[in-house]
């Protein structure tokens, strides 16, 4: 103690404290500023980019349809010949009785009245006549979805106002048209085909079925690859292993693989799985395997992360009852962890199912009309998926690849969600 | 309180339990433990007392080979537990610490039931033929805990959701229940009231019929009031053992001295 006073000491503090506190309320304020404007500048770039992506990618989840009430002519369509017939004429001629202007001897006319249906109308008329030939002769009601230009006037992505020449429908298409809307023909209803549908040229047709199936089995296979694989090396790592020059060469390079670019293991897969062990192109289990190499490291990080936020207090505890070290890490320890692990492996799996550019290397870019049915069997994924459809130039398209990327968001987001959920489940209060 | 009041303290003719001779601890650079002999009694109670940082906690944690989970801690010396060498390498130090029970200084139970909580030891070392021994087993260590009356009725609960009192006693609950013949514990009242502070101490007072105990304190009252022979270390060195009366009523170093007359610590 000095001998200064007591109470002027006390002044000259509190001056000094006073005059350093505006100054620090002030540095605190910019702080909360900056913070303030970061957060709303990421909120307004995630709604914008969500905005932009419902405003093109609404209007795929619907569909145009046109209800037709078809004859099943049997000169056209006979029991012998099934599955093979004259379904096009069929459905043509079933459109022509609800345009009393067209001839249905003008074979040019009928083609382009033809032309307003989906390609696929005729195989949806196969299906069922073939499902049960007693249809034919028989008249039957028939929802089918219309050709992609016709959709696109419906949702109005077709200007009437663009001259004929440039228009991708003519003056008589859209007549057509507005007289099926006219005897109400023409319906719009969910478009269930999005999801239930596998990929196709014609873009009322395609569906992201073989995209989501292709990336379930691929997610499976890294799911069952990194999991374990990643879990255990953790544990090992964290618990068993000796700490040595070894040992933390090996914790920095799982760090660095962390880091590494997809593409590189992409191209890895490439050489190694398909050039070396010929595995097949496009299969959703050589890309499950090439995720679970970038998966991995992320589940090991984050275990050795969870394991290593178990309190020592735990450990000492069950080894003081005299619990070996492997009863202490798999009774104890590894329990504790496990919200944290599933946590980090669902964020793990969530990238995965993002990732993009090690699946187009290995060819899940291919052009595949039907969902895998095994993981061996070609496919594509949601995300390259996406890349096939923009890069397409029909105009159906364009909405087709925001739905995608909203349905590829939506799963994201769930699986988010089922992270968050385990945290606040599991979280404990030590 | 009344210091210095006397449990009785005859203790002479019990037979020594566990021996240390040349004690030497390092943790990497540091010189933990210097030259530690002592030898504990069979069915007492001794206490550890001395600054923070001398090494109370290292030394109790060589009687059970806690120190062995810390890779940069060194024990050198000789250790005996009626007569066996616990460094010995035939010695599995899991089967030493079901000998060998440990109370730590925070209540520290599994985030699991209370009965899976005393169970745990007696399971994992096959101590319960069946599930009506098991219940026995947990009920005879919740009462020898001092704290079956109050948890006998949610033995389901979870272990965390008891008071610190009632956590610490639980945890001696489950130090018993293997039924060990040493009993560390380390600063056992360290996070209790007064309250819960006696119902402990006269728990360990009981314990001394069946076990050994060794308790590491900060409070010289809590050494006098349960222990039968105190040992003061200093720096690391063993500087005085012997009767707790006799430590406490005439010491013979002058560190113990200043120490429990509150001049070092
Ligand atoms: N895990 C460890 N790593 C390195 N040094 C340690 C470790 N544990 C203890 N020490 C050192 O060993 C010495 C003795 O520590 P110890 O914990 O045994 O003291 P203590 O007597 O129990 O003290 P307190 O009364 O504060 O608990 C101290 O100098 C401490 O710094
Ligand atoms: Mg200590």
């Amino acid at each position: 103690m000095t001998d200064i006073p007591s109470g002027s000491v006390a002044r000259t503090t509190m001056d000094m404290v006073r005059g350093s506190l505006s100054r620090r309320h002030r540095k605190q304020f910019i702080l909360q500023a900056l913070g303030i404007t970061a957060i709303s500048l990421a909120f307004l770039m995630l709604f914008i980019l969500l905005a932009s992506l419902i405003s093109t990618g609404h209007k795929a989840f619907t569909q145009t349809e046109i209800t037709l009430e078809v004859f099943i002519d049997p000169e056209e369509i006979s029991a012998e010949r099934l599955p093979r017939g004259n379904f096009d004429d069929v459905l043509a001629a079933a459109l022509a009785a609800d345009l009393p202007s067209v001839d249905p001897n003008d074979r040019a006319a009928m083609r382009v009245v033809g032309g307003i249906l989906s390609n696929g109308a005729q195989f949806q008329l196969r299906d069922r006549v073939v499902a049960d030939p007693s249809l034919i002769g028989q008249t039957i009601a028939l929802s089918v979805p219309v050709s992609d230009p016709y959709d696109q006037l419906r949702k109005g992505l077709l200007d009437r106002e663009t001259p004929e020449s440039l228009r991708r429908l003519d003056d008589t298409q859209i007549a057509f048209y507005d007289r099926l809307i006219e005897i109400g023909a023409i319906t719009s209803s969910l478009n269930t085909g999005l999801l239930t549908n596998a990929d196709s040229r014609f873009p009322e047709l395609a569906g992201l079925k073989g995209a989501i199936m292709g990336s379930f089995w691929a997610l499976l296979t890294c799911f069952l690859i990194s999991f374990p694989l990643g879990i255990g090396a953790a544990i090992y790592l964290e618990e068993f292993a000796p700490k040595n020059k070894l040992s933390d060469f090996i914790e920095v390079n799982i760090n660095n693989l962390a880091a590494v670019p997809s593409v590189v293991f992409g191209l890895l897969a490439l050489a190694v799985f398909i050039g070396w062990f010929g595995m097949p192109r496009s299969a959703p289990l050589v890309g499950g395997m090439t995720l679970a190499l970038m998966t991995m490291p992320t589940i090991i990080i984050a275990t050795r992360a969870a394991l290593k936020a178990v309190p020592p207090s735990i450990r000492e505890a069950a080894l003081g009852v005299g619990a070996s070290k492997q009863q202490v890490v798999f009774g104890h320890v590894v329990p504790l962890a496990m919200p944290g692990i599933l946590t980090g492996t669902i964020i793990g799996l969530a990238q995965a199912l993002g990732e993009t550019a090690p699946l187009l290397l290995i060819g899940m870019n291919a052009f595949i009309t039907s969902a895998p049915a095994t993981p061996f069997d070609s496919a594509t994924a949601l995300p390259t998926q996406i890349f096939i459809w923009a890069d397409s130039p029909e105009r159906g398209f364009v909405s087709r690849t925001s739905a995608a990327i909203l349905v590829l968001l939506s799963f994201l987001i769930m699986m988010n969600a089922i992270a968050t959920y385990l945290r606040s489940k599991f979280e404990r209060k030590w | 309180m009344d210091d210095l009041r006397a449990v009785n303290r005859d203790v002479g003719t019990n037979a020594t339990k566990i021996s240390a001779r040349g004690v030497q601890v390092h943790y990497g650079d540091t010189h933990a433990i210097k030259d530690v002999e002592v030898d504990i009694k069979e069915r007492s109670v001794t206490s550890f007392i001395g600054p923070s940082g001398c090494g109370k906690s290292t030394f109790l944690r060589c009687i059970n080979r806690m120190n062995d989970t810390i890779d940069i801690c060194r024990v050198e010396g000789d250790i005996r537990i009626d007569g066996d060498d616990i460094y010995d390498r035939t010695i599995d130090p899991v089967q030493l610490r079901a000998r060998v029970g440990m109370v730590f200084q925070k209540p520290n139970p599994f985030p699991k039931s209370i009965y899976d909580n005393v169970a745990y030891g007696p399971k994992i070392h096959g101590l319960a033929r069946s599930r009506a021994d098991m219940d026995e087993i947990v009920e005879q260590s919740l009462r020898r805990g001092a704290i079956w009356d109050e948890v006998k009725d949610r033995l389901h609960a979870p272990g965390t959701g008891l008071s610190g009192g009632q956590q610490q006693r639980l945890c001696i609950a489950r130090a018993v229940a293997t039924d060990p013949e040493v009993l560390l514990m380390d600063e056992p009242c360290s996070a209790l009231d007064p309250i819960a502070t006696s119902q402990v101490e006269e728990l360990i007072d009981t314990l001394r019929e069946k076990y050994t105990v060794v308790i590491v304190t900060h409070s010289m009252q809590q050494a006098a009031r349960v222990s039968q022979k105190t040992a003061f270390f200093h720096l690391g060195s063993l500087v005085e053992y012997g009767d707790t009366d006799e430590i406490f009523a005439n010491p013979k170093d002058s560190r113990t001295e200043s120490y429990i007359s509150g001049r070092i610590g």
